[in-house]
């Protein structure tokens, strides 16, 4: 229980009637990194938000480092944040916008933590330029260093690598593994799924703000992996078969009457034509194969058909 | 506490928009003096050339013009200063931190406290200097009546600011919040409800509005006139800042 970082119970934010986040729950544990999926207006930004401390909820409740924030707010100050857009001034320098920030921390030697961040980004030899003459993927980095400015125990990103070239993917991809080393636990919330499932340690799916499925990394890949689903009479008598005739090693058996053959040389067919040659019946045979973004796109879509149903 | 008013002060010093306003305001104050000896402008409050009046009976003059400048230029400060912040969203870097709601209040009242100051320094200084050139008249009138004049009138222009600020965060919209300064300076308000009450009965609520105390030349040797500034000053400044205050508090931050 004490490595729960974050602990999210009925969380819900609704505006005008209609709730943004309904009945959130879910734990982060230390050293996670927390990869939050969804369409745009799913609920991502509030549900963040809310973690942040930006959006007071409607209902529910938040405990960070297991403390309820709502008697103490000094635990939202254990969070780095970057939500959407950074929060940046256009005519002051990176160095100015990081300055100020520092200031209002009270840090020491803030040259020392300014300088540190800006490397840990990449924008040293930037940081005298005006924000205002920033790229795009600029100043995603400088609002990453203002959110690590106060070395935080958590490190909030939404939509952190949006308009970041190849090569700004990559240095924040080893960027985010490195500060994850140091201990930092990580929620990032991408529309850039393949980015998401190299990083992430645990993932949740939200849809019309509604937490629609948590599941690990280990969970995930076992989801999108190919494979076989074989269904029979009794699998005692047939992965013996499979063994011998198909060299059959890597498999699953779910249950006394399935199993998931991982074998990539295996074929559909010729799994057919070999119960069949020894008589043992198939109640049912499929190929799986799901891509990560088909995953969610399932997940999501399934979910959007039935409320526009109602 | 601390640190959010030195991020604040930090901020406010290096605003280029804060010197321009200082140094436009400042050749306005001494074209307002040429152009009053220029044309031998008689003072409303003792019927006197403007050119014979004391320095104290010159700035309750200026004070009581409309639009009032200062009015202006601190409230159109106050709405830049503020909006700056929230349009480029750079209170989220910090916003989080335990108190900073309130503290980001407190931390604006103070940086638009020392502006008002500012404000009052330059218009000392510019009209002192503009009548010793334009009056050849030095004189301030009574040192002790003055000192209280210029107290009055920062406490009065703090919780003017104040006002601004609390409306400012409420309406959260540049050129809206910029009409209702101006609104606001120009006293349209005020007046209207002046008027009202003129035509209900004789009383004199509406001397206790904010802006029509600011514009309404008063004795600051009488005690009761002095009181009535004072305590207008503070009841405006303290509800304008209490409101703000809940209201940062209670305010989802997108």
């Amino acid at each position: 229980m004490s490595d729960i970082l974050i602990q999210v119970n009925q969380l819900t934010k609704t505006y005008n009637n209609k709730n943004s986040v309904s009945d959130a729950n879910f734990s982060i544990r230390k050293g996670d990194i927390f990869g939050l999926i969804g369409k745009n207006g799913a609920g991502k930004s509030t549900l963040l938000k809310m973690i942040a401390g930006f959006i007071h909820p409607t209902a529910g409740d938040i405990r960070l480092f297991n403390h309820d924030v709502d008697s103490n707010h000094t635990y939202f100050e254990r969070i780095g944040v970057l939500i959407e857009q950074p929060g940046l001034y256009p005519y002051y320098s990176g160095y100015r916008n990081l300055e100020l920030i520092a200031i209002s921390y009270g840090l020491k030697d803030k040259e020392t933590h300014i300088n540190k961040v800006l490397s840990q980004v990449g924008l040293e030899k930037d940081k005298d330029v005006k924000v205002k003459n920033y790229s795009m993927g600029m100043k995603q980095r400088l609002g990453i260093a203002l959110a690590l400015l106060g070395n935080p125990d958590i490190l909030i990103l939404d939509e952190s690598i949006n308009g970041l070239d190849p090569e700004g993917i990559v240095d924040i991809r080893h960027l985010i593994m490195e500060l994850n080393k140091s201990g930092m636990t990580i929620i990032i919330a991408s529309h850039i799924l393949e980015e998401l499932s190299k990083i992430a340690t645990r993932y949740a799916v939200i849809n019309q703000g509604e937490i629609l499925e948590i599941l690990s990394r280990d969970e995930l890949l076992e989801t999108c992996e190919e494979r076989i689903e074989l269904e029979v009479d009794d699998i005692k008598q047939v992965l013996p078969v499979l063994e011998q005739y198909l060299d059959v090693q890597t498999y699953k058996v779910m249950d006394s009457k399935s199993v998931h053959i991982f074998d990539t040389h295996v074929e559909v067919q010729q799994v057919i034509k070999l119960l069949s040659k020894n008589e043992l019946s198939i109640h049912s045979i499929t190929k799986h194969k799901q891509s990560l973004e088909q995953y969610f796109l399932e997940r999501t879509g399934v979910e959007s058909v039935g409320v526009s149903n109602d | 506490m601390i640190s959010m008013i030195r991020m604040e002060f930090s901020r406010f010093f290096t605003n280029k928009m804060m010197y321009i306003l200082l140094v436009v305001f400042m050749a306005f104050q001494m074209f307002g003096a040429f152009m009053n000896a220029q044309f031998e402008t008689i003072s409303p409050i003792s019927g006197q050339n403007v050119v014979d009046i004391t320095q104290s009976e010159y700035m309750q003059m200026i004070l009581a013009q409309s639009p009032s400048w200062v009015m202006l230029y601190i409230g159109i400060f106050t709405v830049s200063f503020y909006m700056s912040e929230y349009n480029n969203g750079f209170h989220k870097n910090f916003i989080s931190m335990e108190n900073a709601r309130v503290q980001i209040v407190i931390a604006k009242l103070l940086v638009l406290g020392m502006f008002t100051l500012l404000m009052f320094v330059i218009m000392i200084f510019t009209d002192f200097v503009g009548r010793a050139i334009f009056f050849e008249n030095t004189n301030i009138g009574d040192p002790l009546n003055f000192i209280k004049i210029i107290v009055g009138q920062f406490l009065l222009h703090w919780a003017f600011v104040a006002v601004v600020l609390c409306i400012t965060m409420i309406v959260r919209r540049m050129v809206a919040n910029i009409v209702i300064t101006v609104l606001l300076a120009l006293n349209v308000i005020g007046m209207l409800l002046s008027a009202l009450e003129s035509l209900i009965h004789d009383g004199s609520i509406t001397s206790y509005l904010l802006i029509n105390t600011i514009t309404s030349p008063m004795d600051y040797n009488n005690t009761g006139d002095f009181l009535h500034v004072i305590i207008v000053a503070l009841v405006y400044f303290a509800v304008a800042t209490a409101i703000s205050v809940r209201f940062k508090q209670k305010e989802d931050l997108h």
